[in-house]
């Protein structure tokens, strides 16, 4: 198995005011796959996808990587294994102001001793007449379309999105969406998707659904659609 | 594909561009003091070594003495047998016409304790003269002009340094040199022959076949060298190089300035670190979640500590290199200046500083480099999900400080901006304090030195004090007879200095003692409040005073003290004062008068001591010091205006968008800057209210600790208006920093509020 989550748990705070937001959560995802991580706010998927990508630590449980425990890394260790394995894609787009588009992908090239061709990717992301701008000169769709670059420029194993439409438009979101899917063809990479959006289930590999920190569903989507065709 | 090199570099000249003015005044601020500091050390280092090879180059002697009569070839022999080589080194005092001075005058010296021409030329006419070069400068004498000396017009000729009056001392025990008053000069061996022996003092130098190695040996060979000199001859004066504060003095200064200003450099230097560790700081707040994102992808701690300290590290390291090359040649001239404005030295070259370098470019970059090193290691040592998360607080629950309801919003509002900022407030208190530092001690030597002046010239014994080779009769109304003579302290933890020992009528005129009774072994005096204060003197208190060229002591008890600023004194009853230094009942040698006495021969008078004699410490303090003052105000002031401006303007960028709000939400300008404007304003004010009293008696316990120094002394005095000076330009300097805070929060757009971090 490529990714192994085994019973993760995690609770914020102490006494009274102690809060679980994971209660034991078990998946498996295959190497490839789009996983859409779903959920209403509170149901704890955030918080299991900052454990995956080792920004959080888990109280109880493991996470596997090919094998690999990322909870008996050290700070170092995990700083390694994020360079190494991870991309990630946040809501808001978090990109350096005083870097133009370009640069900004680099940003994340840097990381890797492998990286993508940087131009390629951004005709790829249909940024590339807009390479020599500032982040502040693109709209909000393009912005998150650089974030995904930045991501992806270094060819991760894993790419972690945490609802990266979710400050997008219908016709921009799907435009997102859509470079996703185009990424996950074209270079493989495992994805792991959080959204509370439930239009969004039909275009993963596999779904799970959470609820009050505990997985309620987890299937293998048997009916995937392409993303331009999701409709909500 | 090639390794992509870290784009994060690319930020480095656009960050410097997009805060360029906060850069520019740090970069100003940083290459003017480094500028300064590095001028200075190599002008002193390049000094130093000049004033070191004069020993040699210019043959100095180890010590001279002064006989009441001209030595025989029997004594000088006997003299020799000591190992020591004796040189004439005779001169003549003479007062000159064209400016109130008087001129110690040498014949040409050719082997001993030669001369620097500085310009010109040496006297090689019976009417030339080659004079000091400080003293002509103070006196605004050039070359080519008349000098009348004594009633000989002279043409000067050159204008010289000599290697043993570097510091003008007309007397070593004097407690500051005078350069303007008393000059040194030479003339040919034939003009000095005709000045006459009426003024002519015995005075010769001598070395020792093999020189001592420090100063403790000195001591040594100096003292058993004074036993044999006073076995044999009538000494008036003996000064052993090594205590000679006409060559010593310029040393002493030069490394005391050098330990200072060195302190001064590293002080400020750590308050920049730190105004730059705070801005790096903000930054990171600013950019908390492009730094969560990095760290997230897999940017290493280490990786966005450098990244944030490349910025000041380059600041600094320009500023290093730019003000290092203003230091070897703008500077270093100007810093030079200051010495040669002083003192007589001899010409230097300059010379490449090794730990000049250090201390200006390394240590100041290394200084910076681990303190924003230890403040951005903290600040980012936080989880990447805090940094996403924007919460940067380090505790784990951060609860508001309560504050009274009862207490208006904006009073509240204000005080959670000064408790949010308090890293910030903290380190303008600290910028305040230092600017305070460098505002008093600009400000207060003036008054020190005129009310030093004015306690002295108020507080005179009378317009002349003669004292006299022999007793002699005198018609002139008021003169009263006194005794005096020179004892050194012996005190421990105070260094050795003369005191002059008074021995006055029961009734004088014009010292009010009253001494009823008194022990014949030690006896009830009074002494001057200048020894009193300096060496924390009580009723009561017995003091031990030693001969000068002797061993003798005396002791003293103290019956009260007497309010003679000039100089330490000790005043005692003329009969007790015979008694003691065994002289006759009738013994005197001296006279108090306010009128000139003009029915005694020149030839009976040892000395006259006058207004100008007892102010020459101020006169000469003003003339030293009087543009470094300058200097040192300008500094504290520049040094004021840049950390309140940096960090007020971090604490209103800090929040842009709470301002931004704000406006939103409908306050006007005013009562934004009312709450964040002045929230700051309250700070500054109250920082340069405590800062005062605190610079104050900093600087007064070390004036006390360097006067100390000093023979004689300097009492510590502020004016309570100078205080008032150093309000106003704090406040007056705030002022301008908050009009131009005023201007950015007018500039903030409504939308700042609403926008992302892009």
């Amino acid at each position: 198995m490529f990714l192994e989550i085994k019973g993760i748990k995690k609770a914020y705070g102490q006494g009274e005011s102690r809060a679980e937001v994971l209660k034991g959560i078990d998946i498996e995802i295959q190497k490839g796959e789009i996983c859409v991580l779903l959920g209403p706010s509170g149901s704890g998927k955030s918080t299991l996808l900052n454990i995956i990508g080792g920004i959080d630590n888990a109280d109880d449980g493991y996470i596997s990587i090919n094998g690999e425990k990322i909870a008996d890394m050290n700070e170092k260790q995990l700083t390694l294994y994020r360079r190494k394995h991870l991309g990630y894609v946040f809501q808001m787009y978090n990109l350096i102001p005083n870097l133009n588009i370009k640069e900004n992908v680099e940003v994340g090239a840097y990381l890797s001793d492998n990286p993508l061709d940087v131009d390629e990717l951004l005709n790829t992301l249909g940024l590339y007449e807009h390479r020599h701008k500032l982040p502040n000169q693109l709209s909000g769709g393009q912005q998150q379309r650089t974030a995904i670059g930045r991501a992806i420029v270094k060819n991760p194993d894993i790419l972690l999105c945490d609802e990266p439409t979710g400050a997008l438009d219908y016709k921009t979101s799907k435009e997102i969406l859509k470079l996703i899917e185009d990424v996950n063809h074209k270079y493989g990479n495992t994805v792991l998707m959080v959204t509370h959006n439930g239009a969004i289930e039909s275009m993963a590999d596999r779904v799970v659904k959470m609820r009050d920190g505990m997985v309620r569903k987890n299937f293998v989507n048997p009916t995937k659609i392409s993303a331009m065709d999701l409709e909500w | 594909m090639s390794k992509v090199k870290n784009p994060l570099r690319k930020r480095i000249p656009r960050e410097l561009k997009g805060d360029f003015g906060k850069y520019l005044v740090i970069f100003i601020f940083m290459v003017g003091m480094i500028g300064i500091v590095s001028g200075f050390l190599v002008a002193n280092q390049s000094i130093s070594n000049a004033y070191d090879e004069s020993f040699q180059k210019y043959n100095m002697e180890d010590g001279n003495f002064e006989l009441a009569s001209k030595a025989d070839s029997k004594l000088i022999d006997t003299l020799e047998k000591e190992d020591v080589k004796i040189y004439d080194n005779f001169y003549v005092e003479e007062e000159t016409k064209e400016v109130d001075s008087t001129l110690r005058i040498f014949a040409n010296r050719t082997d001993i304790d030669r001369a620097c021409v500085m310009e010109g030329r040496l006297a090689e006419n019976k009417d030339e003269i080659a004079i000091d070069r400080m003293y002509a400068e103070n006196n605004n004498i050039k070359v080519g002009d008349m000098l009348t000396v004594g009633n000989k017009k002279l043409n000067v000729v050159g204008l010289i340094a000599l290697s043993d009056y570097k510091a003008l001392f007309s007397n070593t025990t004097d407690m500051m040199f005078d350069a303007v008053k008393f000059g040194v000069a030479t003339v040919t061996d034939q003009c000095f022959d005709s000045f006459g022996d009426t003024h002519l003092h015995y005075n010769y130098s001598w070395q020792y076949d093999n020189p001592p190695k420090d100063d403790n040996k000195a001591k040594d060979m100096g003292d058993d060298f004074l036993e044999v000199l006073a076995k044999n001859a009538i000494v008036k004066n003996y000064i052993p190089e090594y205590t000679n504060q006409a060559i010593i003095f310029v040393g002493d200064d030069m490394t005391g300035d050098n330990a200072m200003i060195t302190v001064f450099l590293y002080i400020v230097i750590v308050i920049i670190a730190f105004v730059f560790a705070i801005t790096s700081s903000n930054s990171i707040l600013k950019e908390s979640t492009i730094i969560g994102t990095l760290r997230a992808s897999g940017y290493s701690k280490g990786e966005l500590v450098r990244h944030y300290m490349t910025a000041p590290l380059i600041v600094m390291l320009v500023a290093a290199i730019i003000g290092n090359i203003l230091g070897y040649t703008f500077f270093k001239d100007y810093m030079a200046q200051m010495y040669y404005g002083s003192y007589s030295l001899p010409t230097f070259e300059t010379c490449w500083n090794a730990e000049a370098f250090v201390k200006t470019t390394i240590v100041p970059l290394l200084i910076m480099f681990f303190i924003n090193l230890f403040v951005l290691s903290r600040k980012l040592s936080i989880s990447p999900l805090k940094f996403i998360r924007r919460d940067l607080s380090r505790r784990k629950k951060k609860k508001a400080i309560r504050l009274n309801t009862k207490i208006g919003i904006m009073s509240r509002f204000r005080f959670r901006i000064i408790f949010q900022n308090i890293p910030n407030y903290i380190t303008i208190f600290i910028g305040i304090l230092f600017a305070n530092f460098i505002l008093l001690f600009g400000l207060m030597f003036g008054p020190l030195l005129d009310n030093y002046q004015n306690e002295i010239t108020s507080n005179l014994i009378c317009e002349n004090q003669y004292i006299l080779k022999a007793p002699q009769k005198t018609d002139t109304k008021g003169a009263e007879k006194y005794c005096v003579t020179s004892l050194d302290t012996t005190a421990e933890g105070h260094k050795i200095e003369g005191v002059t020992v008074y021995g006055v009528k029961n009734d004088s005129k014009y010292v009010d003692i009253n001494i009823k009774s008194s022990d014949k072994d030690e006896p009830s005096v009074f002494v001057s409040n200048a020894y009193a204060e300096k060496h924390g003197l009580n009723k009561g208190d017995v003091i031990t005073l030693k001969e000068e060229y002797g061993n003798k002591k005396y002791k003293f008890t103290v019956q009260g003290v007497y309010y003679y600023p000039s100089t330490l004194a000790v005043f005692m009853k003329q009969s007790d004062f015979n008694e003691t230094f065994d002289q006759d009942s009738d013994y005197f040698n001296g006279y108090f008068s306010d009128q000139k006495i003009k029915d005694i021969d020149d030839d009976y008078i040892a000395t006259v001591i006058t207004q100008d004699d007892l102010t020459k410490t101020s006169r000469q303090l003003k003339v030293s010091m009087g543009s470094n003052m300058t200097i040192f105000l300008v500094f504290g002031i520049a040094m004021f205006i840049l950390i309140i401006y940096l960090l007020s303007k971090i604490i209103i960028e800090k929040n842009s968008q709470s301002i931004s709000m704000t406006k939103i939400l409908g306050y006007r300008n005013g009562e934004i800057n009312r709450l964040y404007v002045t929230a700051t304003t309250i700070v500054v004010v109250l920082s340069i209210l405590l800062t005062i009293p605190i610079a104050d008696w900093t600087i007064g316990s070390l004036c006390v600790y360097i006067f100390s120094d000093y023979s004689g002394w300097l009492p510590y005095y502020v004016p309570w208006y100078t205080y008032i000076e150093m309000f106003v330009l704090g406040v007056v300097s705030y002022a301008v920093v908050a009009f131009m805070q005023m201007c950015r929060v007018k500039r903030i757009p409504m939308t700042d509020a609403l926008k992302n971090n892009e």
